[in-house]
């Protein structure tokens, strides 16, 4: 009894690694097809078989880029938004996401509702009057516009009040009656108990800075300023038989933020791990 | 009772200033960095759409105030009515697909299993990764006469590649890759969202289910579902509004150099940057967008009562 | 708590005060915008100033690192005109007249304008954004004759907008290694539709990654649809589309047949007609004149394989003559708020006449000036294929506007457009496909 029981397990253990090694090769294909592709001459690319290590590394497909198009000069532009966009996000967010979610005051569901709200509303309903005013306060073709549409998103303040909704309320009214101000509070015991959902806004306000298209594509109309995005896309539609080239491109244009998310990697997995222990 | 005597005679100067006016410059204080970027830069503009949806203008000459005819010629507008149906399909394409792989990969990932971080970071990687470059593989991968995929297809079942799907360029298939892409790309980001889910459950609550005997079903039945409600709330929430703004993920798999999608993938919001920026119609784009914004709405109200009694 | 009440009355009068004031704000400044315009120009007016004074114009233009000849235009202006300098704000070619619009909208400080089509040309004289010509052309003496008739074909209401600097018109190019690996006689200056369809059969052999297509069609609408408007019967602002049908049958039977590249696949991998035509996986192509100069140089550069290359005339319907084609021009327009206006002009006459004419054309690109010496100088420089049928090519007969100018012309296009990339996706049948766009254009049409 005991016995077939085990065996079960183990055969369900069996069966689940295996799915499990199916899925991530599934998942894993793609990027190791394009580093492939990136080491091809053209006509090879789509050469079948499939040849997955090129017997004849193209190494010149990555400093051919570099040489079409200002890659190194995207890339920087694209990282200073991000980094600038993510921490502004960051703090406005958290500090906003405690008044919704520990404090009482009139309109409070009102204008969080509001927030909501606006996170359902595309952007692209309102980018033209936005457009609009960016201009007038002389902010087209600048960086400034960029940071400004998207540092203050009603998505973070949700996403930190969710987080913030699961402290429970008695450790702030300890903190009161200890005689802690509300700043105090969410500085000592808000911001250290919320690392995990910093760190998890972190990641997405970074990735959708770095990933964004639209935005930049209408206020960075100076080549100097552009982000990768667009510099990927204006690349890919110039040079669409260029297939090794563009897969190089590709790999190039997330290696960056393969870094930062390996590097914050660590903190994010292990942010979701204690915040279990300690939420 | 205790508190507010303390406050008072602990800071006898602010009594002019009631407590509660006190309070609320307090909770204004913590909300006003957010709120005044927000409101300048995000509910400006969308006020100003709201007006936008009962005028007709072209962005240059004067505005001229037509009242609801904007929203009358939505009504026989054919096209928008495709990509209406189009942006609803694809939600229901995605929407469960994506939460039931999300919420299947984050209970896996949550055991203590070999190479767990690894794993966590292969599922989470394709979110990260720029769309305009895995987009830019999948078009290659999903070629249909060249591309390895159908290579991989014909080679295994014999079937000539001129009779397999042409995915991305095949009317039929379109959605379905679109679809598979989009779980592909996304469920990464959902399961890390139920992961942390997952990790706030008590594990008391597994323990003792467990001394009820209660076996792995019943406990994911009984423990973990409750739990993750707001979750999976929240999770059903972002899904189905990313699902229904979806504009770049189409772009990029199926428009081309020129932007251009047909019948069978144009979405709401390509139909309204259409409108605005091609037609120039931004009267006529805004109506488009509060049809958007309210059906979205409606949508997350539905979702926000169904938490009150779920949770 | 009447305190608390005031003070929140308070917030929310503030809050809605600001964003009255915000939006009235927006407003105003669109509404001002034409009247203070000519004050604008006023202040720029050159005459107080003295000649030498820097002047800095912004040229909105698109592709500048691809396009030959935007740098030889700028410094032979500049040879001229030590004290102004041009700067370039790519806006990309995708959607350039969108964003041209949307900038300009919004205000952007540009001067000198590059008008790439039709459509988005029509657009912006209803924007009110482009400053008039017609004054300016009387009075510096313009002849308007050196430009084959395209002035008068952007003419608006009796007045012009734009000049005309470039007059491309369409070619089929083909890739002479193929036919002489193939054995097959060159196409001549002289094809109908039928032989050149005939032609692109016999042209197609091998499959997979070695196929070559006998012809190529670009995923533009104006690459298929317009063979229509050749015979000269009907345009596509009339709307009615029934006349489309023949063309694209034949286009999407070499579709289905193998002959051209599958339409949706091109599309969705965003394939360039350049590196098809580069790599030697097509025979011939459909393609404008502008194309010269960039295979050219894509030659000389290494870009392009296809090294041993011609170009012949545009196919014609049967009782057409040969060397009857479709053209699109492209123009110079002065943004109307430019404070730089007088500049702005005399930049814009200077591209627009023989002298621009003359750097256009060493770069091979065909300019809106089209004589005898200009056509001899792009068949002189070298690189350009040397046998006489492709000289030859480049004299028309006719030439047919990809879109005439129409009031309605941009909203017509997007309509147009959109059934286009129905039909060849298959998302509609033929049939289907012309009456959506004869239903669709006539309530453009009716409004």
């Amino acid at each position: 009894m005991v016995g077939t029981d085990k065996r079960l397990k183990v055969a369900m253990v069996a069966f689940v690694y295996v799915l499990l090694f199916l899925i991530v090769l599934a998942m894993l294909v793609p990027y190791v097809w394009m580093i492939s592709a990136s080491l091809k001459l053209n006509k090879d690319v789509f050469s079948f078989p499939i040849q997955w290590i090129p017997e004849l590394p193209r190494w010149k497909n990555y400093v051919d880029i570099w040489n079409r198009i200002p890659l190194g000069l995207f890339i920087f532009n694209t990282a200073k938004l991000a980094v600038i966009v993510t921490f502004l996000q960051l703090l406005t967010s958290s500090f906003a996401a405690y008044a919704f979610s520990k404090l009482r005051f009139k309109g409070r569901n009102l204008l969080f509702l509001g927030y909501i709200a606006t996170i359902a509303i595309p952007w692209q309903a309102y980018m033209v009057p936005q457009f609009i005013m960016m201009r007038s306060l002389g902010l087209n073709n600048t960086h400034l516009a960029i940071i400004c549409l998207q540092a203050f998103s009603a998505f973070g303040v949700f996403l930190m009040r969710q987080f913030y909704q699961g402290i429970p309320d008695e450790l702030c009214e300890a903190a009161r009656i200890d005689g802690l101000s509300e700043y105090g509070i969410w500085a000592r015991i808000m911001v250290p108990l919320s690392k995990p959902a910093l760190s998890t806004l972190t990641i997405f306000t970074f990735v959708s800075t770095w990933n964004d298209f639209l935005g930049p594509m209408i206020y960075l109309t100076k080549t100097p300023l552009k982000t990768i995005q667009i510099g990927l896309r204006m690349f890919i539609s110039q040079y669409s038989a260029e297939y090794g080239l563009i897969m190089a491109a590709s790999v190039v244009s997330i290696i960056p933020v393969l870094i930062v998310f390996l590097g914050l990697q660590k903190y994010f997995v292990q942010g979701i791990a204690s915040s279990g222990v300690k939420g | 009772m205790q508190n507010e005597t303390r406050v008072e005679t602990g800071k006898p100067e602010k009594a002019l200033w009631s407590k509660g006016v006190r309070e609320h410059l307090v909770a204004y204080s913590f909300i006003a960095p957010n709120f005044i970027g927000f409101a300048v830069f995000t509910l400006l503009p969308m006020l100003f759409a709201f007006v936008l949806a009962f005028v007709k203008w072209d962005g240059a000459n004067p505005m001229k105030f037509v009242g609801v005819d904007n929203f009358t010629r939505l009504i026989q507008d054919t096209t928008f009515h495709k990509a209406f149906w189009n942006t609803v399909v694809y939600t229901i394409g995605v929407v469960p697909f994506t939460m039931a792989c999300a919420l299947g990969l984050a209970i896996l990932l949550n055991q203590k299993i070999f190479a767990r971080n690894f794993l966590r970071t292969v599922f989470f990687f394709p979110y990260v990764a720029s769309l305009v470059a895995v987009a830019a593989v999948w078009n290659f991968i999903f070629s249909p006469t060249l591309g390895p995929l159908n290579n991989i297809l014909h080679a295994i079942t014999g079937v000539p590649i001129e009779d397999l799907p042409r995915w991305a360029a095949d009317k039929d298939w379109a959605m379905f890759t679109v679809v598979l892409f989009t779980v592909w790309k996304s469920m990464g980001y959902y399961m890390v969202i139920y992961l942390a889910g997952l990790q706030g459950i008590n594990p008391e609550l597994y323990e003792a289910a467990q001394l009820d005997g209660a076996n792995a079903w019943r406990r994911f039945r009984n423990v973990t579902v409750p739990q993750l409600a707001p979750t999976t709330f929240f999770v059903l929430m972002i899904l189905v509004i990313n699902s229904f703004k979806v504009y770049d993920i189409f772009i990029n798999l199926f428009a081309g150099a020129d932007n251009q999608l047909n019948d069978s993938t144009r979405v709401m919001v390509y139909q309204i940057y259409n409108t605005a920026f091609r037609s120039l119609d931004y009267g006529y784009a805004s109506a488009m967008a509060i049809v958007l914004f309210l059906l979205v709405l409606g949508i997350t109200i539905v979702q926000f009562n169904g938490e009150k009694k779920y949770g | 708590m009447k305190l608390k009440r005031v003070f929140s009355m308070t917030l929310v009068t503030a809050l809605s005060l600001s964003m009255i004031a915000a939006c009235s704000g927006n407003n105003g400044n669109n509404g001002a915008a034409p009247t203070t315009a000519p004050t604008a120009g006023n202040n720029a007016s050159a005459s107080e100033k003295p000649a030498d004074e820097p002047v800095t114009l912004k040229w909105a233009l698109w592709d500048w690192e691809a396009t030959a000849y935007y740098k030889p235009l700028i410094e032979a202006y500049k040879s001229k005109h030590p004290n102004v300098t041009i700067e370039y704000v790519d806006l990309g070619s995708t959607d350039y007249m969108t964003m041209l619009s949307t900038q300009l909208s919004g205000g952007a400080d540009l001067d000198v304008l590059t008008i790439k089509d039709i459509p988005g040309y029509a657009n912006l004289v209803k924007q009110n954004h482009l400053e008039p010509l017609k004054g300016f052309i009387s009075e510096k003496g313009v002849d308007t004759a050196a430009y084959g008739g395209t002035v008068e074909q952007i003419q608006v209401n009796d007045e012009v907008y734009a000049l005309p600097f470039r007059s491309d018109f369409w070619l089929i190019y083909y890739n002479k290694d193929l036919f002489d690996k193939a054995g097959v006689e060159y196409p001549t200056n002289d094809m109908t539709l039928d032989q050149y369809d005939e032609l692109a059969r016999k042209m197609t052999a091998g499959s997979g990654v070695n196929k070559v297509y006998g012809a190529h069609y670009h995923t533009w609408r104006s690459a298929v649809q317009l063979f229509g408007i050749l015979d000269g019967q009907h345009t596509v602002v009339e709307g009615d589309y029934d006349f489309l049908k023949p063309t694209y049958e034949r286009i999407l039977k070499e579709q289905n047949d193998g002959i051209v590249m599958d339409y949706a696949t091109l599309k969705t991998s965003s394939t360039h007609y350049s590196g098809v035509f580069y790599n030697n996986s097509i025979a011939m192509m459909n393609m404008g004149s502008w194309f010269i100069a960039t295979q050219i140089e894509k030659v000389k550069s290494g870009e392009s394989a296809a090294t041993n290359w011609g170009i012949v005339k545009y196919p014609h319907p049967d009782g057409v003559e040969a060397g009857t084609t479709l053209g699109t021009i492209t123009s110079l327009a002065v943004n109307k708020k430019s404070a730089n206006k007088e500049a702005a002009l005399d930049f814009l006459q200077f591209v627009t006449g023989s002298e621009g004419a003359a750097a256009i054309a060493s770069t091979g690109t065909i300019p809106a000036i089209k004589n005898d010496e200009v056509i001899g100088s792009i068949t002189s420089i070298e690189g350009f294929p040397a046998d006489e049928n492709s000289k030859a090519a480049l004299s028309t007969v006719k030439t047919y506007l990809e879109m005439p100018m129409h009031e309605k012309s941009a909203d017509i296009e997007v309509i147009l457009n959109e059934a286009h990339d129905n039909i060849m996706t298959k998302n509609t049948t033929i049939d289907q496909g012309l009456a959506d766009m004869k239903t669709r254009v006539q309530q453009i049409l009716n409004n």
